[in-house]
């Protein structure tokens, strides 16, 4: 008990989150910054943004439902919390596991994106609604290629368990080749999930001001903040688990060093794609999502299924 | 200077009234002054058979009793022919040109807040430049009107 | 779906500078587009007309913070018009450098910006970074970034030596290079095509009826351009092509503004080997003779007219200013017709919209018989409500509830 209660707190549960996440902002926001020929913020920035917000006061808009508007920041942050114990990190075995527990984490992974749209609807600012709406839009758009990218490997490892497909990649690590594509479409499908550049469109700062956000300050923003470091994390620690199964059966130490390569990998190829992109509009977005994204999603699954025909068997 | 000389020319021989009033400046610079019953004339012939067909701007004038606007309107080489006309300032009526220029419409507005010109013709709007709670009477570019100075409001604020 | 009106300022991420839109929308479809202009009216035409032709210089100057050099150009050529004075060529040629030199750095401005509107920061903090190249440029060869006090009636008040050519020269080098890369950028990614074609789209027969000018006019075909057909300064012996685009678009307006870059470059290279020994100035007299001119320019962000009349004394008696984004401005409704809200930002940059020099006026003063007063907080806050409610938006909820908390 006492266990279980270390690992989900501590380690490697909610503090090392929250340290790894904000490192990784940190490091996100220096490679974007180097890669733009700019100096980038000193390694505590992350921190202190984050102290500052926490000791700011919180504002929240008469109009708005008080209930609703703070509940929204907390909950967003459990569930990627949540979301984190079942994927395998540097073990084969996930802190808990459970037959379908991939589906329990992309579903987990999609309140974040529900938190948002009701924090900026019920914030009732313009600003606010509209991006809600369109976080709300582009959910429709990426949530169907990440589940199916997912779901390929799943099918070729037979099983829903994300700590079994593990185990089968790691003792069959030649078989990822043929998820390249599904790796390919998880990561662009990740960007609009955690609403980067070019899929920042909840955000879009010269457009609808803070968007989502807009009314949110202080602790309660902080808390969003923290969140979508965090789901940077956790959305990329499923990439690793379920695309880079490699190094998992090594020495602690070193899988635990694979692990933390693996993440930073996964997010300085999103910072990449923030570099060379420009801010799609939402109807762009979403065309692209159904028209490419979707079928290529379908094509991954087709390479599966002919892949277990044939050799998995 | 040919090319002017015959815009001189033509004004002249079409208007016989504008003799001696057509003035060339220099190279591609025109001026003229109509009376306002003949304006309207005028400039629908330079703009529909002259090829004036940019409007550079319209500028206001306080000229004492009158007030006057000249419209500057230019030619594709460059030639600008400025036409100008006056009005009492007791009564400053004048038409609007936004027929033939749709973007005369703000240059317009701008003399109505500026020097209270009055255009008759000009479809409602907001006014520009001036701000929405701006007094009605006041038109700052009216010679009478003074810039409150430094001292006279530090007087108010005392 | 129900509609909903956006205000787009005074105050807004996208706008660099107040001024005041707003938008009806349907979703995300844009039904109606408003301006509210006139948030930096200043009153400088009226302030010209009480301060010397000297002084003048230096307050047309600064109407514009991007386009100065521009205005104050227009405002000494429609005087020394009026004077008659014959300008020294090498005068005119240094005018001409620093008018061109201006332009570059409003072109590379206004990718950055660009860039930015359309969430492509990494365009932003590159083409920043390289317009950094010639405002050193300028400084070293006017002593200022921005506001250059260059211009003097009858010439221009520095010389520049051969060292200084040299250096020009070298810098034109490194920003060619450069600009032949964001041009690579701009017509070739992806997503910055996605976001720049077909949006904003002013066809050739409204640019013209609407009158638009500069780069805005050129990108719908219509070849303007007052260095070419009303030649000023030394442009009638320079060489160099009007850039005109026909995609109509955003797009387009890119590669004008990118392709009168290259044109800069190339006109700054033949000053730098034309520009003939002499003197930079004439002497001017203090007094005007009487007199009036219409002196127009090219700036970068299109045709800068400025008309001044003259009286025989040391003071204009009008100076009138039409800055090219009060031409344009009138465009944008046209141009987002029927657009999404995500495309306002970048449509009404690629005007590259110049507000201070559009308003020109007044601290606001209390007509000269109210006693100017203060307003406390609680007031200024029923104020900002009223006066949203009388664009028809409603926050009156809001304030009753904020009355409450602040009893």
């Amino acid at each position: 008990m006492a266990g279980s209660l270390f690992s989900i707190l501590i380690f490697p549960g909610f503090v090392f989150l929250l340290v790894f996440g904000l490192a990784a902002e940190f490091f996100d926001r220096r490679i974007y910054a180097r890669l733009q020929n700019r100096q980038g913020p000193p390694w505590f920035q992350p921190v202190a943004d984050l102290i500052k917000l926490m000791a700011k006061e919180d504002i929240i808009p008469c109009e708005a439902n008080p209930r609703i508007f703070k509940a929204m920041p907390i909950l967003a942050m459990t569930a990627t919390v949540t979301a984190f114990f079942y994927i395998p990190l540097w073990g084969e075995k996930a802190i808990f596991s459970f037959t379908g527990d991939s589906i329990v984490v992309l579903y987990l992974l999609t309140i974040p994106t529900l938190t948002f749209f009701l924090g900026g609807w019920y914030s009732t600012s313009l600003y606010s609604r509209i991006g809600a709406m369109r976080a709300i839009t582009q959910l429709f758009a990426y949530e169907v290629p990440l589940f199916m990218s997912i779901l390929g490997p799943a099918l070729m490892a037979n099983t829903w368990s994300l700590s079994e497909m593990a185990v089968f990649y790691s003792k069959h690590p030649f078989y990822c080749v043929f998820n390249m594509l599904g790796f390919a479409i998880g990561l662009v499908a990740l960007l609009g999930k955690l609403e980067k550049v070019p899929f920042d469109i909840p955000e879009a700062e010269t457009e609808i001001v803070g968007g989502t956000f807009t009314e949110y300050s202080g602790r309660l923003l902080g808390f969003f903040r923290a969140a979508i470091d965090i789901e940077v994390i956790v959305g990329a620690s499923l990439m690793a688990a379920v695309f880079m199964p490699f190094g998992l059966n090594v020495w602690p130490a070193l899988g635990f060093f694979f692990y933390i390569a693996k993440v930073l990998l996964v997010v300085a190829a999103l910072a990449l794609f923030r570099t060379v992109f420009a801010r799609l509009r939402i109807d762009q977005m979403i065309n692209f999502c159904w028209k490419y994204l979707a079928p290529a999603a379908f094509v991954q699954l087709l390479i599966n299924l002919i892949v277990k025909g044939l050799i998995v068997r | 200077m040919a090319e002017e000389a015959a815009i001189q020319a033509e004004l002249i021989k079409k208007f016989p009234f504008l003799e001696s009033k057509v003035r060339v400046q220099r190279a591609r610079r025109i001026y003229t002054e109509v009376g306002p019953e003949k304006f309207a004339e005028v400039f629908d012939y330079a703009v529909k058979n002259m090829h004036f067909c940019i409007l550079c701007t319209i500028t206001g004038l306080d000229e004492g009793q009158v007030l006057s606007f000249i419209y500057h309107i230019a030619r594709e080489d460059g030639t600008v022919l400025n036409i100008k006309r006056s009005v009492p300032k007791e009564n400053p009526v004048i038409k609007t040109i936004t027929p033939y220029f749709f973007a005369a419409d703000i240059y317009e507005r701008e003399v109505m807040d500026l020097l209270g010109a009055k255009v008759e013709g000009l479809a409602p709007g907001k006014r520009y430049p001036l701000p929405d709670e701006w007094p009605q009477d006041q038109y700052p570019l009216r010679k009478d009107w003074k810039t409150p100075s430094k001292g006279t409001e530090a007087k108010q604020n005392a | 779906m129900r509609k909903v009106i956006i205000p787009i300022g005074p105050q807004h991420p996208a706008l660099k500078e107040p001024e005041s839109f707003q938008v009806v929308l349907s979703g995300e479809r844009i039904m109606e587009f408003s301006a509210r202009l006139g948030y930096n009216h200043r009153g400088i035409e009226k302030a010209c007309e009480e301060r010397t032709y000297i002084q003048d210089i230096y307050l047309t100057e600064r109407i514009c913070g991007i386009c100065s050099h521009s205005h104050s150009s227009a405002f000494v050529q429609a005087v020394e018009d009026i004077a008659g004075l014959e300008v020294p060529k090498r005068g005119l040629y240094i005018r001409t450098l620093i008018g061109e030199l201006e332009r570059i750095h409003s072109h590379l401005l206004w990718l950055g910006v660009a860039g930015h509107e359309i969430g492509f920061d990494t365009l932003l903090m590159y083409s920043w970074r390289d317009r950094e190249v010639v405002m050193d440029i300028l400084a070293m060869l006017t002593g200022n970034r921005v506001n250059y006090g260059v211009n003097t009636i009858g010439g221009v008040r520095r010389d520049i030596d051969a060292d200084q050519l040299k250096q020009i020269a070298k810098a034109v080098d490194t920003l060619e290079d450069r600009t032949k890369y964001y041009i690579d950028i701009a017509t070739k990614e992806t997503t910055v095509i996605e976001r720049l074609s077909g949006v904003g789209v002013l066809s050739h027969d409204d640019a013209i009826r609407l009158g638009a000018v500069g780069p805005t006019a050129r990108a719908s075909n219509v070849k303007r351009d007052v260095r070419k057909d009303d030649p000023y300064a030394v442009y009638a012996e320079l060489d160099f092509k009007v850039v005109t685009d026909s995609h109509n678009d955003v797009y387009g307006r890119t590669i004008v503004r990118m392709g009168e870059l290259l044109e800069a470059y190339k006109i700054i290279r033949q000053i730098v080997k034309k520009i003939p020994d002499g003197p930079i100035a004439v002497k001017a007299p203090r007094k005007i003779p009487a007199g009036e001119a219409v002196s127009r320019y090219e700036a970068p962000r299109g045709e800068d007219v400025h008309y001044v009349k003259a009286n025989g004394t040391e003071k204009p008696e009008r100076v009138k200013v039409r800055a090219p984004t009060l031409a344009n401005i009138q465009t944008v409704a046209k141009m987002l017709e029927d657009r999404q809200l995500a495309d306002l930002p970048i449509v009404i940059a690629a005007i590259d919209p110049c507000f201070s020099c559009t308003d020109r006026m007044i601290s606001v003063r209390n007509d000269g018989q109210k006693r100017a007063n203060m307003m406390k907080w609680e007031d200024l806050h029923t104020y900002s409500i009223e006066w949203y409610r009388r664009k028809g938006i409603d926050f009156s909820k809001v304030n009753e509830k904020f009355k409450k908390a602040v009893k």
